[in-house]
């Protein structure tokens, strides 16, 4: 996979691509939730992902580009969950566990990528690719903590 | 007359001349004594505006009075004493009776200003000479009320886990006097209280030993004491001014003290609900829970025929199938339904709406509705295992054990949780026979349940493993539970300053051997009842139905109230609740007459 990517502005468009694919995800979990609270839930949660796409084009397009390497909080909580397969009618537990997982599968994806280049570049901006993907899985994930699991 | 009668006023003028016997030099400052009782001083950090100073004083020198940087939170009225000087006689009462000690006098007592008004200020806030002072009044030791709580006699651990006999037997008429008379009728608990119960007067009337009374004041804003006086979460306790140097009130057993010692067949009269006003119009309840109870007793007491439909063949919701017989009886529930029966409320169980009876025939055929349909869906842990026999969920196994039945849980069970549904699943399963281990991905310390609870598990020999994280339930090859894998935690800081977070450490796995998981972290509400039309005109958030004051949701004539609006989600919160929604639902019909 490593191949593909002969310069930063690749990877800006993988990585654009896959916002966009997860902006097509929730949107279609809104148009298919049964729950009217789940479907604004599923839209907010699309709406970000809408603005993690916006950022990534606005470097694209800028070229400017500045990483400074942060220690994100892993409070772990979507690793020892059970997948969840979408469905229309996902209760608000399930539709966080999506959007954990997700965030999780995309922080390994790029931290996983920025290991094995050996560009300085590139990694850079693998690791903050990776870097923003942990700061939404805490973000889901401290909602968990607060909602779920308020009696554990 | 005597010519000595004419002489002697002559002779006093004698006395200018000799040297004067009490005050040598009038223009030396003479202190006052160590102990002398001169003007006020007040820590406003330590005073929590009670008011029992204000309560205690016979001239009514003291006004409670808002103080600006001093807010009102928990516990705190955020108002301070303020003393008039024009009628202070300076007895001290108000220091010996002060809750936190706060309210001391100084031995300053000469004070000189042109300015009627500067006699009437608020001890440390209005900055004095004084205030450093040290000598004065403090309080001796002795204490006006007894710091000390009459003790609630209960049944010894040993015993109660062989059955599921009420553990706590109620005070007697001379402990409950006694235990009334500690009050100081501050009535900062008032507020603490959802229901806003007039607490101060209901203990008042035992001390009084007219507890007619006392029950007219419980049920003024909550028909269902009996319940309360067991189960409630008692928030007022918590703050009760009494609690700050000793034992806080035992109010909820003082509440449960008057419920049990009247008469269930003088209710009726006693509350004055032998003639109710003439029916009006037509309220239907779903669900007879906590809050539709109450929003069924206050709106048949304002006139209106009101009909509750629960899904169950009992009404108490989840009183009647979550909480433990040990904690509440099943009798006090059926004699406190009785009261609604005899005041012309019907009862139609086993009736699903949604099921039996279409929401929109409901909505069409009454005037109003409240939905009062509780928390009954519970979280799920998520984690591998958690399908299939020996993993249950706690409110599905309390609800087969008040029904009854025995679930088979083997040996030792593992409830996985912190909050009461998790401690009363883990005492029945102590009851059943079960060795019980509780395990808490939090510190003991952050564990929503009731303090008492986690006590009670720990006398009745359940242990309680905190900061733990479950991971998988262990199964044979048969799919027979035979463990759980937890990881153990460390406690990090929370980046938004919450609680803060358990996180795992690597490589502290653990199985625990058990034969049963019980999970009870946590429920939600279930609105399957309702068709995707009125779902997208309800508003809800994070699971919850949102409602104005009134309890009036956004569809007009629907009111809601309990778990599914709350974030406390208790049966007093949900009292109140009905409460609330009673009186919105009678506004607003009576608006559109």
């Amino acid at each position: 996979m490593i191949q593909e990517f002969k310069s930063s502005d690749d990877i800006l468009q993988f990585a654009i691509g896959r916002e966009q694919e997860s902006v097509d995800l929730y949107t279609g979990l809104a148009e298919t939730a049964r729950n009217p609270e789940m479907r604004g839930v599923f839209e907010q949660f699309a709406n970000e992902e809408r603005g993690h796409k916006k950022r990534l084009q606005n470097i694209q397009s800028s070229g400017q580009f500045s990483f400074t390497p942060k220690q994100v909080q892993d409070i772990r909580i979507g690793d020892y969950l059970v997948d969840v397969e979408p469905h229309p009618g996902m209760s608000y537990q399930e539709a966080l566990i999506v959007a954990m997982k997700k965030e999780k599968a995309a922080f390994r994806l790029y931290s996983d990528l920025a290991a094995t280049v050996s560009d300085q570049l590139l990694r850079s901006l693998f690791s903050s690719l990776a870097q923003e993907e942990s700061k939404h899985k805490l973000r889901f994930e401290l909602e968990y903590d607060e909602v779920v699991l308020k009696d554990n | 007359m005597k010519i000595k009668d004419i002489i002697t006023p002559f002779s006093a003028w004698s006395n200018i001349v000799k040297k004067p016997v009490t005050v040598k030099d009038p223009f030396t400052e003479r202190p006052g004594a160590d102990r002398y009782r001169g003007f006020h001083k007040n820590d406003v950090e330590a005073c929590i505006g009670c008011g029992s100073c204000e309560a205690v004083c016979e001239n009514q020198a003291i006004d409670l009075v808002p103080v600006e940087g001093i807010d009102t939170k928990k516990g705190d009225s955020g108002l301070r004493p303020l003393v008039d000087y024009g009628r202070c006689c300076w007895c001290a009462l108000c220091v010996d009776i002060c809750t936190t000690g706060s309210l001391t006098m100084s031995n300053e007592y000469t004070w000189v200003s042109d300015d009627p008004d500067d006699f009437r200020f608020i001890p440390g806030v209005d900055k004095k000479p004084w205030d450093n002072n040290e000598k004065g009044w403090t309080n001796p030791g002795y204490s006006l009320y007894n710091p000390e709580r009459v003790n609630m006699e209960e049944i010894e651990p040993d015993e109660r886990i062989t059955n599921f006999i009420e553990i706590v037997k109620g005070y007697s008429k001379e402990q409950a006097e006694k235990e009334a008379d500690r009050c100081v009728s501050c009535g900062i608990c008032v507020a603490s209280c959802p229901a806003h119960m007039d607490i101060p007067g209901y203990i008042k009337a035992i001390r009084d030993g007219n507890l007619e009374k006392g029950l007219q004041l419980l049920y003024d804003t909550n028909p269902l004491p009996e319940i309360c006086g067991r189960v409630c979460t008692h928030r007022c306790e918590e703050v009760c001014s009494v609690g700050v140097k000793g034992d806080a009130l035992a109010i909820r057993w003082l509440k449960r003290y008057i419920a049990d010692n009247v008469p269930f067949e003088d209710y009726k009269r006693i509350l004055g609900l032998d003639s109710l006003p003439e029916a009006k119009k037509h309220i239907a309840i779903i669900g007879a829970g906590p809050s539709g109870i109450s929003a069924a007793y206050y709106l048949r007491t304002m006139g209106y025929r009101v009909t509750i439909f629960e899904a169950k063949e009992h009404p108490g919701g989840a009183t009647m199938y979550g909480i433990p017989k040990y904690r509440l009886p099943m009798e006090m529930l059926e004699q406190e339904i009785g009261l609604l029966e005899e005041m012309g409320v019907q009862f139609r169980f086993n009736t699903m709406i949604g099921r039996e009876v279409k929401f929109d025939e409901l909505y069409a055929a009454y005037d109003a509705v409240f939905m009062g349909i509780g928390f009954e869906k519970p979280y799920l842990i998520a984690i591998e295992g958690e399908e299939g026999p020996g993993s249950m969920q706690a409110i599905d196994f309390l609800r087969e054990v008040n029904e009854g039945k025995k679930p088979e849980i083997g040996n030792h069970v593992a409830v996985i949780g912190g909050g009461n549904v998790a401690m009363d699943a883990a005492r029945v399963s102590r009851r059943l026979g079960a060795k019980v281990t509780v395990l808490y991905r939090r510190r003991i310390v952050d564990m929503p349940s009731d303090p008492e609870e986690i006590e009670g598990c720990e006398q009745e020999g359940i242990h309680i493993e905190p900061q733990t994280i479950p991971t998988r339930i262990v199964k044979d090859e048969k799919g027979n539970v035979t463990g759980i894998e937890y990881l153990k935690a460390e406690m990090v800081d929370d980046p938004k300053g919450r609680r803060p977070k358990p996180v795992p450490i690597e490589g502290s796995d653990t199985i625990l051997e058990v034969s049963t998981v019980i999970g009870a972290i946590g429920q939600e509400a279930y609105y399957d009842f309702l068709s995707a039309e009125w779902l997208e005109k309800l508003k809800l958030e994070r699971g919850r139905v949102v409602t104005n004051e009134n309890m009036q949701t956004s569809i007009e004539r629907l009111f809601a109230g309990g778990d599914s609006v709350n974030s406390t989600a208790d049966a007093i919160s949900a009292i109140a609740d009905g409460h609330r929604a009673a009186k919105g639902i009678d506004a607003l019909l009576s608006e559109n007459e």
